[in-house]
């Protein structure tokens, strides 16, 4: 039983094969029982996102991976050769590694990125209904979960926006809560004011009011977001009115200034207002900055925030990685003492077999001993395997390389002649121990 | 056991700190027990103080303290539970802790004197104890609103921003907090006055003092102003934001003078 990581990201392919080796497309369950029918492995999970495509797979020999590495290629009808140059294949810890990197956001385009989690839960969610997944898989990908959050709780890694949209919606978030049921007025009908209003919009704002020097084009942007056009010469109605404040307009002179942001301040009972002035030139003269209240930021603002949000994300990278190095080391714990369970197990089953041999051989010469003194043989037996084979097993389990785990059971196997038929229920104890 | 609740709020205050600088989630949750802790403690020595004293303990200065910062530590357990929000935790256990030091070096329990044994100073007590934590956490919230709000204003969006609730949160609370307050106060006093009124023929100095020239009543009575209007200006002329949060730290700083300096040395009338 092996574990193995097969795929392809942002990091090795093109966009291009990316979207061409989706397997979400068709559905997941889909791949995942094409792939089973294959017999290519035992456990699968299969996580399809924009930036990649990969199968977890629990083999049984080395060459499930070149076998999964062609189901990428059949399954999408795609010559071999194509894909094979973009794949990677990782192998027992560090195929653990990998998803454990992948479910913090350590493997993202962006760094730190909070929604790979979710579909990694998701895409393990569809293996598991499918009944895809056992307990290798299981443990893995609950471990990978638990990476995920303690990345995000523990440090700032994902924290603080890092576009210049974001940035300004992480600022009127911490100015006014939920922005739902917020006005927002935007100046300007351009690709900058349009970009914004799609962001604001998804927030649920209340009503987005839009006013340009030509009603027709500001007509149309409202149109697109649901909002209302506004006559340029209404802008001061507007503007008593609105929470947010974007400005956009191709004016060389600045449309807002601090008379007539002032003004409306005394308008709307000193309600906090907050200005995103995305322009360049600027539209908001600096100074209305200065007024109580009023909350100004204007984009070299905002990429400034960006900038630092970028750089304390790349500090918070060592946590980060830290927090996978002890996860992948408790899972690579669990997995090995798992591998070498069963030897154990049968070398107990051995010993214990012999010792019951022996007593039942001698059974007619401890005939005539009292039932007492027959109970100490049996104990006193039972003492000596026990003794003999405490310090092998604790040494057993003690191996950490799986090349060595694999000797081991070999070499026992063959010394002791260990029976293949391997109890469970002693199994799971021994794993609890 | 008199200085085991002080040595949890400080411990809790540490615990509170730590998580609000490094935000470890399991600090978070060990601030939380041990303010719990704390609070426990504290109730059982309240408890004890009642059943050998035959009534609650808070006749004296050093009593009032200690019952409002019991007061003040399980409202705060309250909104923090029903909130989940931790980050205020800083800055009240700091307050529970530097308010604590007083009872806890000075436990007396004074007895209560026959012209105290009326239901009504119990109320006024109590009344005037909750309106004070109540003002207390508008003040905690004033705080932390006048420091995210001046972050947010000089672009410098650091320690208090990834740290703190919104702006609009803090003022929410800030009002409510300020109302209950007022309410309370409002209450506290008229209480007060009432009772005054009743024992007025006393011959005991102190009953003889109570009136506006008190220094404890003339400060009360100001700071009942200065509730009334950071309560109407906010409804009538837009006191909200900033200026309220800067009203709420200002008119508690007065509180605080009235419940502690005045109390310990000024009062003729509310020297029991």
């Amino acid at each position: 039983m092996r574990l193995f990581a097969v795929g392809l990201s942002h990091r090795t392919a093109p966009v291009e094969l990316r979207e061409s080796v989706d397997f979400s497309r068709k559905g997941l369950e889909h791949a995942l029982a094409e792939l089973s029918s294959r017999g290519a492995g035992r456990e699968l999970v299969v996580l399809s996102t924009c930036n990649r495509a990969e199968i977890y797979i629990v083999g049984d020999t080395d060459a499930t991976p070149d076998h999964v590495g062609r189901f990428f290629s059949e399954y999408h009808e795609m010559p071999h050769d194509h894909v094979r140059e973009h794949l990677y294949v990782h192998r027992g810890p560090h195929a653990a590694r990998h998803l454990f990197r992948v479910a913090a956001g350590l493997d993202s385009l962006v760094v730190g990125e909070p929604q790979i989690l979710g579909q990694v839960k998701a895409a393990y969610a569809v293996a598991s209904d499918g009944q895809f997944t056992g307990a290798l898989i299981n443990r893995l990908f609950h471990s990978a979960f638990t990476v995920g959050k303690r990345v995000r709780s523990e440090t700032g890694l994902g924290e603080g926006a890092v576009s210049v949209s974001y940035a300004a919606i992480a600022l009127a978030k911490k100015i006014f809560g939920a922005l739902k049921g917020r006005a927002v007025l935007i100046l300007g009908a351009g690709e900058m004011a349009k970009l914004t209003g799609i962001h604001l919009q998804a927030q649920h704002v209340n009503q987005i009011t839009i006013a340009s020097r030509t009603l027709t084009t500001a007509q149309k942007l409202a149109a697109h977001l649901d909002g209302v056009a506004a006559a340029w010469d209404r802008i001061d109605q507007a503007l008593s009115a609105a929470d947010i404040v974007v400005t956009a307009t191709g004016a060389s002179e600045p449309v807002l200034t601090r008379a007539r942001v002032g003004d409306a301040m005394r308008h709307r009972q000193n309600r906090p207002l907050f200005v995103i002035d995305i322009a360049v030139p600027r539209d908001v003269d600096p100074a209305v900055g200065q007024l109580d209240q009023v909350f100004l930021y204007n984009i070299d603002d905002l990429r400034t925030i960006v900038q630092e949000n970028l750089a304390r994300r790349g500090a918070e990278l060592a946590r980060a990685e830290a927090i996978v190095d002890q996860e992948v080391a408790k899972y690579t714990a669990w997995m090995q003492s798992r591998e070498i369970v069963p030897t154990v197990v049968a070398l107990r089953h051995r010993f214990e077999a012999i010792r019951r041999a022996e007593l039942e051989r001698l059974d007619s010469k401890l005939a005539g001993l009292p039932p007492d003194a027959r109970a100490r043989v049996d104990e006193v037996t039972r003492l000596i395997v026990e003794k003999l084979l405490l310090t092998p097993i604790e040494q057993l389990k003690a191996v950490s390389d799986e090349a060595m785990i694999v000797a081991y059971a070999d070499a026992l196997n063959r010394l002791f002649s260990l029976a293949e038929d391997k109890n469970r229920g002693d199994v799971e104890s021994e794993v609890s121990s | 056991m008199h200085l085991l609740p002080l040595l949890l709020y400080a411990a809790a205050a540490a615990a509170y700190i730590a998580h609000f600088a490094w935000r470890d989630p399991r600090v978070g949750r060990l601030a939380t027990g041990l303010l719990a802790g704390g609070v426990l403690a504290h109730t059982f020595l309240i408890g004890m103080q009642t059943v050998q004293g035959g009534h609650a303990p808070l006749v004296g200065t050093s009593a009032a303290i200690s019952a409002f910062v019991w007061l003040l530590g399980l409202s705060y357990l309250y909104i923090e539970l029903t909130a989940d929000e931790r980050s205020m935790g800083a800055f009240v256990s700091v307050l529970l802790v530097g308010l604590d030091v007083i009872p806890a070096l000075d436990p007396v329990v004074t007895p209560r004197p026959p012209i105290l044994q009326s239901r009504l100073f119990t109320v006024h007590v109590m009344s005037l104890l909750f309106a004070y934590a109540s003002f207390a956490l508008a003040c905690v919230l004033g705080v932390t609103y006048a420091l995210l709000f001046k972050e947010i204003k000089a672009k410098q969006l650091g320690f208090f921003y990834t740290r703190l609730p919104p702006l609009a949160s803090l003022d929410v609370m800030n009002s409510r907090a300020i109302t209950v307050g007022w309410i309370f106060l409002t209450n506290g006093v008229l209480v007060g006055g009432i009772w005054a009124w009743q024992v007025k023929g006393s011959p005991d100095p102190r009953v003889q003092a109570m009136s506006l020239a008190d220094p404890k009543i003339l400060v009360a009575l100001v700071s009942w102003g200065i509730y009334s209007f950071a309560l109407f200006a906010r409804k009538a002329g837009g006191w909200s934001g900033r200026r309220a949060a800067y009203l709420s730290g200002i008119a508690f700083a007065v509180v605080l003078l009235n419940f502690v300096l005045v109390g310990y040395f000024l009062t003729a009338s509310h020297n029991f």
